[in-house]
């Protein structure tokens, strides 16, 4: 017989009664007033045993006076209760206790001595039974002093006992009933992983000033006492504070930015500085860290004199160095955005230190999904570093989001009837469906593509085999990679003749890898404003590295990046993304914003002892790269930078099928297809010669649309007939000067990429110059037509020298000419006439609309010269 | 062995009812006499705040030597012979909680003695004249613990006013009166008549 959880009544508020029925006290052997625990759910009760004044059975009402500390910070409600939980305890009277008071103000803490508070308790506590490690709450006294936590009894072999006035009370210390509050939030630790390292620094920053303060004093040594906290939005900086904090034992004051902002002039100013001064007096009791959350919205950079927001950011400042050495609080800021901070503040003796948290790395986001599913029953079968794996982007967030998502379709699986109550990697694989990266959102290149085997393209064997090499290998063995020193290749270019199956080589490699795939086109980048593509690929390069491994895929390069060397503008938006790709395929270093975990240095030695661990180690070795993937039909067009090793390692030719290749197209086109008895597949791959991929599978709908039309949609098979004549209707795509062109490129590319295939050469021949070429001999460059040019216009100024002043005179006239033409270019604005003859403002102009464009003088009167258009339009 | 111990404890019972009735009406008086005690102190308060408010080198009375050190003794002097009026006060409600104190939990002991001879249902057992066992023990308890928590409250009061804290002073006999918690000593009165029958049988 349950009995149910009843809150307690007014008269008995701080009596410690317990109110049962008198048959249940009986059923217990209690009798009146004798002490009883009751357990719940988070913790126990102690009081005493009373019938109630109704005598009804069946419930239970308890004034909860001397009880666990969760249970004090939240009252139990609507429980119902077994008898088992109820059990009579014996409560000695004690000899002594020894306890800690908690006081409502530190100003009652101060001034009050110490012997009127020993009174007061002892007065208080009177006749109170109590149990080890509780808390007695005396709020019903009403005065200052509000709980008082038991520490020891004495007698300790009783848990519990009976305060008489007999008992001495030893206080142990006194508390503010802030500082304890803080004290108990942080003992329900919160779960995170994967931030081990920072939080080590920030616990070391917190305790060691309170663990060696004289060691500190004498070094003469001042404390670091701001640390900025930077990453990217749900990396768990918030989390990180309250957990350190919560594992110091310190005291937290947390400022969330708008909350201090106030409406009157002054007023958030204000707010700021009580906020200082509650940090202040909460770092009396002991460690306190204040936390601003969200600090750029509090502290944006001071732009225009008189923003309100500027006298807030110096407000700030000064208090941050009003701090003085005995103020012993750490302030920590946390932002996703530090550079929209005001750059004063990120200063030592302000924020002395910054702390980056990047996006997870594997390892780090095995430790995490560990901790997540640390209460979540998962399947045994369940592999965390598989998961970990394929969980490429996702920050603490995102993760703790999949894992809600998961165990949400295992409930609903369960609901159903079927499977049992765990959650199993296909509930993963569900909810990583539905979760998305937070790194990769709002992405240029974010795609979704439609998964494809390496099977289901027909021949292109050596082709395909490169690609593994170079994009699954580093992913599947790492080990060997790191074992032969190897590492990743940067890029590869895939070049070849239109149709050959270059972007579905691609498409192919980004699934069998679980890499997070982005592929970028023109329109994704170029824009109207000066600087924005640029931007827009930086801004590319950088969420790739967030969430390496990565693959980017740029098809098209050709005529997404320039070419330095044959563009006629100089300083083109081409020629600048260009710049931009070179320096983020192979630049200088990372921003200090986007580091990542720490950087782990591989140890040869000890490998056998954690064979799993030294997998997982590898794998982030050998895959924190971003891979470029580039794919083109004009290698010729391509800057020379670009191609050099280190950027696009690996060049492959994707060359046109040839019989082989083109019978494997046709028998994996025609498998959906019923095809005659009498086709010959081999005659036609014979007859296909110089056919693309894309035409052969052009040749198939056809001759099955042929077939349709001939046999009137009855058609059951398709007959060799319809093949030849759609072949007889057809032209191949590709011509022979293509593959010749080609042909003559794959001649390039052995000499572009030694390593890819051929031994190895002199790698100069593609980044020379041309005036170095001058200076080589000519044989050597006869391969390359746009080289060769170049070098026999020097070579014959080098023979005819007597043209040189010619050559120099008609240059100085050609740079004359054109910058006159370019400032008569340059000072004819353009007017736009609307329809009442007047000049209308270009933004009025409705660009759908046809107008009338005339070009005026610069030099403008505008009357006379309106006067002279509407003269010449009449 | 059950019959002798219920009549027992009822003539302990009874005992105590009669003192909790003197002791009562001894604590109501004494609260009494405090008042214009407590009056006497915001008075000396708030001449003390007016002292600190004038500037005695203004006035004509500045030719009295070290007036304003001389009054300040004298308030505080007699703001001290008050607090020792009200903490003799005290000590007489202190008698009153203890007297209190004692009978109850002699009562208690005196049912802790028999509480195997005597089952629940007795103890629960009402009539129209007698109020339960169980019923009566419990209204002795909330009466000892409004007096301990009234003495304590007070107690607080008192000692933590200060000199330097003129407002605290000041605000003292509010708070002495807020502290008074009537609809509890109702309680006592009427747990007083509920017995009257009990105690006179």
């Amino acid at each position: 017989m349950s009995v149910r959880l009843l809150s307690v009544d007014v008269s008995d508020r701080g009596s410690q009664r317990c109110r049962l029925g008198p048959g249940l006290m009986s059923s217990l052997g209690l009798s009146l007033g004798s002490p009883l625990l009751v357990c719940l759910p988070g913790g126990s009760c102690l009081c005493t045993a009373w019938p109630r004044s109704d005598l009804a059975e069946g419930f239970l009402q308890m004034d909860i006076k001397c009880a666990s500390p969760n249970l004090i910070s939240h009252p139990p409600t609507h429980l119902n209760l077994e008898p088992s939980q109820l059990s009579p305890v014996p409560c000695p009277k004690l000899r002594g206790v020894k306890i800690t008071v908690v006081v409502q103000s530190g100003e009652f803490r101060k001034h009050t001595p110490s012997r009127l508070i020993y009174e007061l308790v002892k007065d208080m506590l009177k006749g109170v039974y109590v149990y080890e490690k509780h808390v007695i709450n005396l709020e019903d006294f009403d005065t200052e002093i509000r709980y008082i936590i038991v520490e020891s009894i004495n007698p300790d072999s009783a848990s519990a006992g009976l305060i008489t006035s007999k008992t001495a009370v030893e206080i142990a210390g006194i508390q503010t009933v802030r500082h304890y509050r803080s004290l108990l939030q942080g003992q329900d630790t919160v779960p995170l992983g994967g931030l081990e390292e920072v939080s080590a620094s920030l616990k070391e920053m917190l305790q060691l000033p309170l663990l060696y303060p004289g060691t500190l004093s004498s070094l003469g040594l001042s404390c670091p006492r701001g640390v900025l906290l930077v990453g990217p939005p749900g990396v768990g900086k918030t989390l990180l504070v309250r957990r350190v904090v919560g594992e110091v034992g310190a005291s937290l004051v947390v400022v969330q930015g708008p909350e201090v902002v106030g409406s009157r002039p002054g007023e958030s100013e204000e707010k700021l500085r009580s906020v200082f001064e509650s940090a202040r007096s909460a770092a009396e009791e002991g460690p306190c860290v204040l936390f601003l959350d969200e600090l750029d919205s509090l502290c944006p950079r001071r732009i225009a004199s008189s923003a309100p927001e500027n006298r807030l950011v110096a407000q700030l400042l000064t208090l941050m160095d009003g701090m003085n050495q005995s103020d012993r609080f750490l302030i920590i800021g946390a932002t996703n955005r530090p550079d929209s901070l005001d750059p004063a503040l990120r200063r030592p003796g302000r924020f002395d230190r910054e702390v980056i948290i990047g996006a997870p790395t594997m390892q780090q986001r095995k430790d995490i999904l560990s901790v997540l599913c640390a209460k979540i029953p998962v399947c045994p079968s369940v592999d965390m570093i598989d998961l970990a794996l394929r969980t490429v982007g996702y920050v603490g967030a995102d993760l703790s989001a999949l894992c809600r998502e998961a165990t949400m379709h295992a409930i609903r699986e369960y609901s159903k009837g079927s499977g049992e109550q765990a959650v199993g990697l296909k509930h993963f694989q569900e909810a990583l469906k539905s979760v998305r990266p937070s790194c990769l959102r709002s992405s240029l290149g974010r795609t979704d593509l439609s998964p494809i085997s390496w099977e289901q393209i027909g021949g292109l064997e050596e082709v395909k085999l490169k690609l593994r090499q170079s994009i699954e290998w580093p992913m599947r063995y790492p080990e060997a990679f790191v074992r032969l020193g190897l590492s990743r290749p940067r890029g590869v270019l895939l070049y070849g003749p239109p149709g050959c199956a270059k972007t579905t080589l691609v498409r192919a490699a980004a699934t069998s890898s679980h890499c997070a795939f982005l592929s970028v086109s023109g329109a994704d980048l170029y824009s109207p404003f000066v600087g924005d593509s640029e931007k827009a690929l930086a801004q590319l390069f950088r969420q790739a590295r967030a969430c390496a491994p990565c693959i980017l895929f740029l098809d098209e390069i050709d005529s997404l990046i320039g070419s330095r060397s044959n563009s006629q503008t100089a300083h083109g938006v081409q020629t600048r993304l260009l710049s931009v790709l070179l320096n983020e395929m192979d630049g200088v270093g990372l921003k200090t914003l986007e580091r990542r975990g720490t950087e782990k240095i591989l140890q040869v030695e000890g490998a056998d002892e954690n064979c799993k661990q030294e997998e997982v180690d590898c794998q982030e070795v050998c895959n924190k790269d971003v891979m470029v993937i580039a794919a083109t039909n004009r290698p010729d067009c391509l800057d020379s930078a670009l191609l050099r090793p280190g950027r696009l390692d690996h060049i492959i030719y994707v060359p046109p099928p040839d019989q082989q290749a083109r019978l494997c197209i046709l028998k994996l086109r025609t498998n959906s297809m019923p095809l005659g008895a009498d086709v010959c597949l081999e005659e036609l791959a014979a007859k296909t010669e110089l056919y693309s991929g894309a035409d052969l599978e052009n040749l198939c709908k056809e001759a099955a649309l042929l077939a349709l039309e001939e046999e009137n949609m009855e058609a059951s098979d398709i007959k060799h007939t319809y093949f030849l004549r759609s072949l007889d209707k057809m032209t191949p795509s590709l011509t022979s000067q293509q593959i010749l062109t080609t042909g003559s490129l794959v001649c390039l590319s052995t000499c572009l990429s030694p390593r890819t295939t051929s031994p190895i050469q002199p790698t100069s021949a593609g980044s020379q110059d041309a005036a170095q070429t001058v200076v080589k001999d000519s044989s050597a460059t006869t391969e390359f037509t746009d080289i060769k040019m170049r070098g026999g216009f020097f070579q014959m100024l080098r023979k005819k020298k007597e043209l040189i002043p010619l050559i120099g005179f008609m240059a100085f006239a050609a740079t004359g000419a054109t910058s006159a033409s370019l400032y008569f270019l340059l000072t004819k604005p353009d007017v736009i006439l609307n329809k009442t003859r007047n000049p209308e403002p270009w933004e009025r102009v409705d660009p759908s609309k046809p107008q009338k464009l005339i070009t005026i003088n610069q030099k403008w009167k505008p009357v006379e010269e309106l006067e002279l258009v509407k003269s010449l339009h009449k | 062995m059950s019959k002798p111990a219920l009549p027992s404890l009822h003539q302990a019972l009874k005992k105590s009812f009669h003192s909790l009735e003197n002791n009562q009406r001894i604590w109501k008086s004494v609260l009494v006499e405090c008042g214009p005690l407590m009056v006497s102190l915001e008075n000396l308060a708030e001449q003390s705040r007016a002292l600190s408010n004038v500037q005695i080198s203004n006035t004509p009375l500045r030719d009295f030597p070290e007036l304003e050190e001389r009054l300040r003794f004298k308030l505080l002097k007699s703001t001290d012979t008050v607090l020792f009026k009200l903490n003799e006060k005290m000590s007489s409600l202190q008698s009153v909680r203890d007297s209190i104190c004692n009978q109850v939990s002699a009562v208690f002991q005196l049912y802790e003695q028999n509480s195997d001879s005597v089952d629940l249902l007795t103890l629960t057992e009402r009539s129209a004249a007698t109020p339960s066992v169980s019923d009566m023990l419990e209204w002795l308890q909330d009466a000892e613990r409004h007096y301990r928590q009234q003495f304590v409250r007070r107690k607080t009061l008192l000692q933590t006013l200060r000199a330097d804290d003129l407002s605290a002073l000041e605000a003292a006999p509010k708070r002495w009166k807020s502290i008074e918690c009537p609809s509890a000593e109702d309680q006592i009165t009427d747990t007083l008549c509920k017995v009257s029958f009990f105690i006179d049988s």
